[in-house]
């Protein structure tokens, strides 16, 4: 393991891994780690831990600096405090790497401040498979970080390339990232939860696709029964209760005032968000049935990351997830083919609206005992279920282990031109090697 | 040099001859058309007018064949749209024309490079829907403000700039082979421009387009936002004297007087934490007396009769509400916020030329009246950062413009600039547009040394004032102080342009 400290460190151990052919694979997140981006076992780990420095918290302009190894639990405090918020994923593990959340395009929770997929990550500094440190978008300069007067928030360029996107979604194959600037936002002054519940998940990705449609709430996402029981029970005992007292889908979504005339907003876009939903034939409502104060607890944990000592995915000891990305038209195949899953374990689904409605990412999570019997059975159900997902049209825009055959096969011209750039940035494929299409 | 018999035949034999043409007379209507560009542009060898992709990967692989150079041409606005070199032949894009599909419910259009934004934005407009239309005039092209042109927008405050809304794309490689972006390259439709894994995307565009350095677009796909303001616009009169207006009452336009470029900073940073407004501009006084002219005269007679002092540094607000609640509630903090800047309103009859124009919230109808003059124009600086940041630079313009506006070098404006923040209030643009006598001969020099001055100033502060091109003689001057991104931009010129055949530069 290697523990680089600061930028120059890091370029030094990919020189002499360059030297040495030795391949390296990054890891900046606490485990437990989900989809094996930074596990490779032909490969030397570089931990990011000990780069987790804040390095700023920007009010005025609104976006924080930090380096890999800061995570979430770390983060939000130090963000609220400044009067501000993370656009973050719904209940993300405490010990994540905010960094490697944003680069892998993970879904956040208030689309509406989502402009593209890459939304909220602004401009990274990092170091190419070459060895090469570099800045994208307005941190590329004039000259270095400390002399620029610039924000650089920026995300595009610099000249006509969008480096950033060489770094996002690419699992560490492109380059090691040392500090990423992110959006922040401000923090409400006065927030009012609501719950839609459905029979169909349909009917709330519709509600969904045009509530951000009309950017009307902050806070969206569309939980299956099994996820949001797994999600907000503190206890085997209270997801049970929940899950006997759920629809099958449930919206979690929020509208909010800021600092000036706060009640006037909420009321104006309460009232919006009230009159789809009785177009839609469904109704807002700001209590729910199950647990006492579940409300309160919801709101309360939907802006923090999970704290608890077990990751609420992790609870029954295992987990293996599958998540796609779709346009509104196609959501609904695509969950209805998840909702069929046939594998050992439970399962849940979360939609995720994003990008101001334009796409929802689906995630389906099957929940077992860790066992290898039972893994292998799900990793096939997974397997099988995928390539049924991929002729309905999902798209895998982040595809990870045996995946990405799948999501490289239908255009090889295109993965050869990706494999072109690869070759600029690694030209010995030291970094990550055998994930993606490399 | 000119094409080869045998080039000409096999390029002729894609397109068929109606289409492909080395006429001189036909040639010469195709060079370099900008009167104050100081430098010579060679005549390209040959236009092509190719109607398909298959057709345009072809003739590229002519060209690779023979060594041709090829430059893709749409709208022809910017020099680099030109040959600029013997061996070139210009693959104009204007038959591919099509709207192929507008999907209301995926929100999303794709257009060929030909479609310009009179074709398209009232198609979408109709449907409830509209998209960032650069600030270019109806007759620019889409694909081209979203693929290749900086194409930044008066609304982008409530929006955003042009590469938030560029999806998957369809294009060309300089060695003719047809790649894919985003969900189109994984098979799964336009909707998403990333991935599978780090994208393709990031080859398409940076701040500005490659210019053809890298690939023909032949497709894309852009996202689009719900309508702001009514889908039903009235209009009186013949364009140029014709009116736009929004019969609404969720619409209002408001102008505001500035006297200092913090105050407008603290006023673009307080709405847009509110989040309130649809547009949020300082405009530039200028060419807002241009368009507020309809002669040459006339802008004189009203640039010297009080237009330029009361409007010296104007905040553009435009409210696009979803209920009549909403917009006074928008207002009220609006008026708020002014009242803490220190802003002005501007005089009735000066502002009631904005909700008479309404089109510059949509696609600027009126925007060659800004060339009125006749003199020589340009855009300079560019770049985009912080709101706090681009008000500095704005700030710093009046440390060395004096020079020039009161010697004459150049046209006396100097608060002629714009700041447009986007995504509220997170980013700004800036753009300085100067003026010049274009009948005096010696101006030039004049233009080159305030044009030269303005980015010396900027790098000494270290301001992110511009950005840099693509792969020409600026780009390696600034490139080492701008990471060395000129080295990466050459490695994958050469990796995808081995034959440095599209649209060279160097």
């Amino acid at each position: 393991m290697l523990y680089p400290e600061n930028t120059r460190q890091l370029e030094a151990i990919i020189q002499k891994a360059r030297e040495t052919k030795t391949p390296l694979v990054a890891v900046s997140s606490r485990g437990p780690h989900l989809h094996g981006a930074s596990e490779n076992p032909n490969a030397e780990t570089v931990d990011f831990s000990r780069m987790n420095r804040i390095i700023k918290i920007d009010r005025r302009s609104r976006y924080v600096r930090v380096e890999p190894g800061v995570t979430f639990d770390m983060l939000i405090p130090e963000v609220r405090a400044a009067g501000m918020r993370l656009n973050i994923p719904f209940l993300p593990r405490a010990g994540k790497s905010v960094v490697a959340s944003a680069l892998e395009r993970e879904a956040v929770l208030i689309p509406k401040y989502q402009y593209d997929y890459t939304d909220p990550l602004l401009t990274v500094e990092a170091v190419f498979g070459t060895g090469d440190a570099f800045r994208t978008g307005s941190a590329a300069g004039p000259g270095t970080p400390e002399e620029t007067r610039a924000d650089m928030v920026v995300p595009w360029g610099p000249g006509c390339i969008d480096y950033l996107r060489f770094f996002s979604g690419a699992q560490g194959t492109m380059g090691f990232v040392t500090w990423a600037t992110l959006k922040t936002e401000v923090l409400p002054a006065l927030t009012k939860l609501y719950f839609v519940q459905a029979e169909s998940a349909e009917k709330l990705t519709r509600l969904a696709s045009i509530l951000l449609k009309r950017r009307i709430p902050d806070e969206c996402v569309i939980l299956s029964r099994a996820d949001f029981a797994g999600a907000f029970a503190m206890s085997a005992e209270e997801e049970e209760k929940l899950l006997k007292a759920l629809a099958p889908w449930t919206m979690i979504c929020r509208v909010s005032g800021f600092d000036r005339y706060p009640e006037e907003r909420v009321s104006i876009y309460e009232g919006y968000l009230k009159d789809e939903c009785a177009q839609a034939g469904l109704e807002a409502v700001t209590e729910l049935g199950g647990l006492p104060g579940l409300a309160e607890k919801v709101e309360s944990m939907i802006a923090d990351c999970d704290r608890r000592e077990t990751y609420w995915k992790m609870r029954r000891g295992g987990v293996r997830q599958i998540d796609m990305l779709a346009p509104p038209s196609r959501a609904p195949r695509l969950i209805e083919i998840l909702e069929n899953l046939r594998c050992p374990g439970d399962f849940g689904i979360t939609v995720q609206p994003q990008v101001q409605g334009m796409a929802f990412r689906i995630e389906c999570s099957v929940y077992f005992s860790g066992a290898p019997e039972e893994a292998g059975q799900v990793d096939k159900a997974l397997e099988d279920a995928a390539r049924e997902l991929y002729e309905a049209g999902a798209y895998f825009d982040r595809p990870y282990g045996s995946l990405s055959k799948l999501a490289y096969a239908a255009d090889p011209v295109s993965t050869e031109a990706m494999r072109k750039l690869k070759k600029i940035f690694d030209p010995d494929n030291i970094l990550n090697p055998g994930k993606l299409c490399f | 040099m000119a094409l080869s018999a045998q080039a000409y035949r096999e390029l002729a034999a894609i397109v068929g001859e109606r289409y492909i043409s080395s006429k001189q007379h036909i040639l010469a209507g195709n060079r370099v058309r900008t009167p104050e560009i100081p430098f010579d542009y060679h005549s390209a060898d040959a236009i092509l007018l190719p109607g398909s992709t298959e057709e345009v990967a072809a003739i590229v692989k002519v060209c690779n064949k023979y060594g041709i150079c090829f430059v893709p041409f749409i709208s022809g606005t910017l020099p680099d749209a030109y040959a600029n070199r013997a061996g070139t032949v210009l693959i104009h894009l204007k038959r591919m024309n099509r709207i192929l599909e507008i999907n209301e419910e995926d929100r999303y259009a794709v257009v060929e490079p030909g479609v310009r934004h009179v074709q398209l934005y009232p198609e979408v407009r109709k449907r409830g829907l509209s998209y960032t239309a650069a600030s270019v005039g109806p007759g620019g092209s889409v694909l081209a403000n979203f693929t290749s042109t900086s194409g930044d927008h008066h609304t982008q405050y409530g929006s955003s700039r042009s590469n938030r809304y560029l999806l998957a794309v369809e294009m060309v490689t300089p060695e003719g082979e047809i790649i894919r972006t985003g969900s189109l390259q994984g098979g799964c439709g336009w909707f998403c421009p990333d991935g599978p894994g780090p994208s393709l995307r990031s080859i398409i565009k940076g701040y500005f387009g490659s210019h053809g350095q890298l690939g023909i677009i032949t497709k894309a796909a852009v996202a689009l936002d719900a309508c702001k303001g009514p889908a039903e616009i009235r209009t009186e009169g013949v364009s140029p004297h014709h009116r736009v207006y929004f019969d609404s009452d969720l619409s209002r336009v408001y102008v505001f007087n500035y006297d200092n470029i913090q105050n407008v900073c603290q006023a673009m940073l307080a709405l847009g934490e509110a989040e309130v407004c649809s547009t949020v501009q300082k405009y530039f006084y200028l060419p807002l007396t241009l368009l507020m002219s309809d002669s040459a005269n006339d802008f004189w007679k009203k640039w010297t009769s009080g237009y330029k002092e009361a409007m010296s540094m104007p905040l553009v607000v435009h409210i696009a509400a979803q209920s009549v609640r909403e917009r006074e509630y928008e207002e009220k903090i609006l008026f708020d916020v002014v009242r803490e800047t220190g802003g002005k309103r501007l005089p009735e009859e000066l502002e009631n030329w904005w909700t008479e124009h309404m089109d510059y919230f949509m696609v600027v109808s009126r925007l060659q009246s800004v060339l009125r003059l006749g003199g020589g124009w340009m855009p300079i600086k560019l770049g985009a950062d912080s709101v706090q940041h681009i008000c500095d630079v704005g700030e710093s313009i009046g440390e060395y413009i004096y020079e020039f506006t009161e010697t004459g070098k150049i046209f006396d404006a100097p608060e002629n600039y714009q700041i447009i923040p986007m995504e509220y209030g997170h980013f700004a643009h800036i753009e300085l547009l100067f003026m010049w006598d274009r009948t005096n001969p010696a101006a030039m020099k004049g233009v080159a040394e305030f044009r030269a001055r303005s980015r010396e100033e900027d790098l000494r502060r270290h301001f992110h004032a511009e950005d840099v091109g693509c792969l020409n003689p600026t780009l390696l001057q600034l490139g080492p102080l701008y990471s060395n991104c000129h080295i990466w931009m050459q490695k994958i010129k050469e990796s995808f342009d081995p034959n440095n055949v599209a649209n060279p530069m160097l």
